[in-house]
């Protein structure tokens, strides 16, 4: 059997390419599967240790962050058409109303 | 097993760097497809069958095509690829470094004792298990999530149906 | 009696300081005669208690005639009149015997007539009543250190003086020549006010009270080393305040202040603090010899400075200063050599005709419109008959001429250095005589006489009452204060027995030493006659002189150049730094860290901007920075040394 911390060290690698994704990546859409990345990672976790400690709870988990992924990943998504809709450059710095 | 998880693995690292490092958002969608197929081969290796089938069905099959909507919605006409360099100093080093000490810290965190996993029930993963749980123990969560996914609903449709916003 | 002697004293010295309170409080909301009259009824009322406590103190027997009274006993627990730092306890007492009550009637009588003459000379001032309320000040600081029981209240009555001293010199402050002045007077004070101290904390070290009754008595417990030294660091004090060499560059210039001033704080009352110090801690000076010899030196060499200072000065008032500064030399000088009784009498008198001499100087410049310069006067005699006669009763006076005062009381001094087997010093002494004669008589014929009047303004000849009065009355003790002394009544050494009880006899001063007389009279009449010689009748002879002896002249004029020699030892010196200071160091360095400070804060807000720059994935850099140190802090320090955590 494969032990468990391969499998964590395999969701940290993932998690980390999502990260550093998410802070280079200028284009929206890129930065959101950067998001994906590591959604996809934690429930690799999960997943591991559900199967670590024979716990199904772990399964459902996941079940529920997918879900809840998927509800993100359409609300950031139009989001995002409602922002750039009208832009000819696609640049996520353009956005800084926060400034300040 | 032991070659099927690290075939995965590599696949899994590989198509996400491809993921990050694509400059058209499309190849990023293609090498996340492949991302999620072997995310799905992974929790086959872990006794979590139906995991791996609503993965390929619901986040492959669901959510990557809406983005695939979403970015033929916005590059009409136009490149989606960054043009011009970043406005934001110290971003890039910064961004690295920080990643790459979140991975070593990550991966001090996970070495230590071997965990190997018992044996498992041979119903362990199944569907069949797995909707027991889902509707027995987890119900609360389970009609929580319901909630989620229709106010997800409910704010998409008003966003959509807002007028011209100008930022 | 007893509640009457122990309380006057009190009354005395708080009156005067109540009276300026009252002037400061009321003055302004009153017309100014209000300040006027309080000041002037506070000093005599502190003169009439005076005289009263005097007369009683005089009757007892000498051995009697010395007391310390202490806070009544009213006040006994107030902590704010002694000091009780374990182990020195530093009571708040008055020391009452002849010597302070001799000091105490002329600080009183001759400040009243003083305070008199200033409601006429000080009335265009803009600040009348404050002048009043500085010298009330004035005279409550000194009756202080006159009075005062222990040598720390000397010390505060000594500092007090230094400061009433500094407000009125510069009282005309738009005038920079009259503050300048009293900075310097008041640094120069303070110099003597080191030397003070250090006196005092070796009195303390050695004896352990600084109460004049316990330092006396154990006097004999000191080594002569030690008292050495002691009387060192009080000449030091004596020196700034006596204006003596080399500390007596202050003197010249403090006479930018007004004429009262001048009159009774630098020539009657302050600057005689030296001298009063010497006198009340002669037991110190009597096993002291060295120190002693010290200090007849220093008044003799000054008393001989001056006189040849003042022969070159053209400023009616500086004429006057230097003349202090010498006459207070023999004062110094009597008592350094231990002739206490004939260095008291010469204060008295000198008292009487140094501030008769100021107010008819004040009278004259007054009338001149504020002209000082002898150069542009003359011929005043028909013109201010007042002035003229008054001012010659106290050039003869000063002169040392029988039967004025100064005759009695220097030939007391000149006596006295004889018989204690000073010849030397009474070789100097008489010479300076000779000068003071000349000097004094010079300044009388260029003033009033030698020809016309050489002015610019046409002088006034009408004189206010409060003016003229009190320097009549000065004019008469100066022709009869001498008879304090005569053969066979000598009231001064009887009158100061009861201080000096421990020294046994004080010798008497009243018999006429013919030889010592004969020889000052005849000297001080060769100055006179040199003086009218070389200014009345043969001006040419004055000029060739002058053209022969001009580099001399120079000389003295500039008082030897001392305070030039001071000004580029210490002034310049000081003001290079202190302007260095003002234009580099400040700036850069106070000012640069003040800077410094609102540049760093402004930078770290700069920096700060940085996180506020509403750049979403800035934002994210924050976060996975802050995840990265959970990370770091979770592994390394939750759970270091386990398996999960790092060692």
């Amino acid at each position: 059997m494969i032990p468990t911390n391969d499998y964590l060290a395999a969701a940290a690698a993932l998690f980390v390419i999502g990260v550093i994704g998410f802070l280079m990546r200028r284009n929206p859409i890129t930065m959101l599967m950067a998001i994906e990345l590591m959604w996809n990672a934690g429930n690799l976790v999960f997943a591991a240790f559900a199967r670590n400690f024979v716990d199904m709870s772990g399964q459902i988990f996941v079940f529920i962050v997918i879900t809840v992924a998927a509800a993100e990943a359409a609300i950031a998504l139009a989001i995002v058409v409602m922002v750039f809709r009208r832009r000819r450059e696609v640049d996520v710095d353009d956005v800084s109303v926060l400034r300040g | 097993m032991i070659g099927l998880f690290w075939i995965c693995t590599v696949v899994l690292i590989v198509t996400a760097i491809a993921v990050i490092g694509s400059k058209h958002p499309v190849h990023s969608v293609v090498a996340l497809i492949v991302n999620f197929a072997a995310l799905a081969v992974l929790f086959l290796t872990l006794n979590a069958e139906f995991l791996a089938m609503i993965q390929i069905i619901i986040y492959a099959g669901a959510i990557l095509v809406l983005f695939l909507f979403v970015i033929t919605l916005l590059t009409i006409g136009t490149q989606p690829i960054e043009v011009g360099p970043s406005r934001l100093s110290f971003q890039a080093v910064p961004s690295i470094v920080a990643g790459i000490a979140a991975l070593a810290l990550l991966a001090a965190g996970v070495r230590g004792a071997r965990m190997a996993a018992p044996a498992a029930p041979p119903d362990f993963g199944f569907v069949g298990t797995f909707g027991l749980q889902l509707l027995t123990t987890h119900l609360f969560a389970f009609e929580v999530t319901g909630f989620v996914l229709l106010i997800a609903v409910l704010g998409v449709i008003l966003m959509a149906a807002r007028k011209e916003v100008r930022f | 009696m007893d509640k009457f002697l122990a309380t006057v004293p009190f009354t005395i010295l708080f009156l005067p300081l109540f009276g300026a309170i009252v002037i400061a409080i009321v003055g302004p909301r009153v017309h100014r005669a209000g300040a006027a009259i309080i000041g002037n009824l506070s000093i005599f009322g502190a003169f009439v208690l005076t005289a009263t406590l005097a007369y009683t103190v005089w009757q007892m027997p000498a051995t009697q005639q010395a007391f310390t009274v202490k806070y009544p006993p009213a006040w006994a627990a107030h902590p704010a009149f002694w000091a009780h730092i374990p182990p020195l306890t530093i009571s708040f007492e008055l020391r009452i015997d002849p010597l302070a009550l001799v000091w105490m009637l002329i600080v009183t009588g001759v400040g009243f007539l003083i305070h008199l003459y200033s409601v006429g000379y000080m009335a265009e001032s803009r600040w009348y009543r404050t002048f009043f309320a500085y010298m009330n000040i004035f005279v409550f600081t000194m009756l202080m250190l006159v009075m005062a029981g222990n040598f720390l209240w000397l010390l505060v009555g000594w500092g007090g003086v230094g400061l009433a001293s500094y407000l009125l010199i510069g009282f005309d402050s738009n005038r920079i020549a009259a503050v300048a002045a009293a900075r310097k007077a008041l640094i120069m004070n303070v110099i003597g006010d080191v030397g003070i101290m250090l006196a005092i904390f070796m009195m303390y070290a050695h004896f352990g009270s600084l109460s004049y009754k316990v330092v006396f008595a154990n006097i004999t417990s000191a080594s002569t080393n030690t008292l050495d030294w002691i009387g060192i660091w009080l000449l030091l004090g004596a020196v700034a305040k006596s204006a003596q060499l080399p500390l007596h560059t202050w003197l010249p210039d403090a006479m930018e202040g007004p004429t009262p001033v001048s009159a009774l704080i630098h020539a009657a009352t302050m600057v005689t603090a030296g001298v009063y110090l010497v006198a009340r801690a002669h037991p110190i000076y009597d096993h002291a010899p060295a120190a002693a010899m010290a200090v007849a030196v220093v008044g003799c060499t000054s008393a001989v400075f001056a006189a040849t200072v003042g022969m070159a000065q053209y400023d009616i008032k500086r004429v006057l200063a230097y003349s202090t500064m010498s006459q207070i030399g023999y004062m110094v000088l009597a008592v350094g050599v231990g002739a206490y009784a004939a260095g008291t009498f010469h204060f008295v008198t000198h008292a009487f005709f140094k501030a008769l001499l100021f107010m008819a100087a004040g009278i004259i410049i007054h009338n001149l419109g504020g002209e000082q310069d002898i150069r542009k006067m003359g011929g005043l005699a028909r013109r201010m008959p007042l002035a003229f006669w008054t001012f010659l009763v106290g050039t003869l006076a000063i002169a040392g001429i029988f039967p004025f005062a100064g005759f009695f009381s220097k030939d007391a001094i000149l006596d006295q250095l004889l018989a204690l087997h000073h010849p030397i010093l009474w070789a100097f002494a008489t010479a300076t005589a000779l000068l003071t004669a000349y000097y004094m008589f010079r300044l009388l014929f260029m003033t009033f006489f030698t020809g016309e009047y050489r002015g610019d303004h046409e002088p006034h000849t009408v004189t206010a009452r409060t003016m003229v009065v009190p320097t009549v009355i000065l004019a008469g003790l100066a022709t009869v204060g001498g008879f304090l002394v005569l053969p066979g009544r000598d009231e001064i050494s009887r009158a100061l027995q009861g201080a000096y009880t421990d020294r046994g006899t004080l010798p008497a001063i009243g018999e006429i030493n013919w030889f010592v007389s004969g020889v000052t009279t005849l000297a001080a009449l060769a100055g006179i006659g040199g003086a009218y010689w070389l200014y009345e009748r043969a001006p040419e002879l004055r000029a060739r002189l002058g053209n022969v002896f001009a580099p001399v002249h120079r000389l003295l004029a500039n008082a030897y150049y001392v305070d030039t020699l001071y000004h580029w030892i210490f002034e310049v010196p000081v003001l290079t730094f202190a302007s260095d200071v003002a234009k580099y160091i400040d700036p850069e360095g106070v000012g640069g860290f003040s800077a410094g400070l609102a540049r760093a804060t402004s930078g770290v807000g700069e920096a700060m901007r940085g996180w506020e720059t509403g750049y979403l994935r800035r934002y994210g850099l924050t976060m996975v920075i802050g995840m990265v140190l959970v990370l770091a802090y979770y592994l390394f320090v939750v759970h270091a040394g386990t398996s999960i955590g790092m060692r």
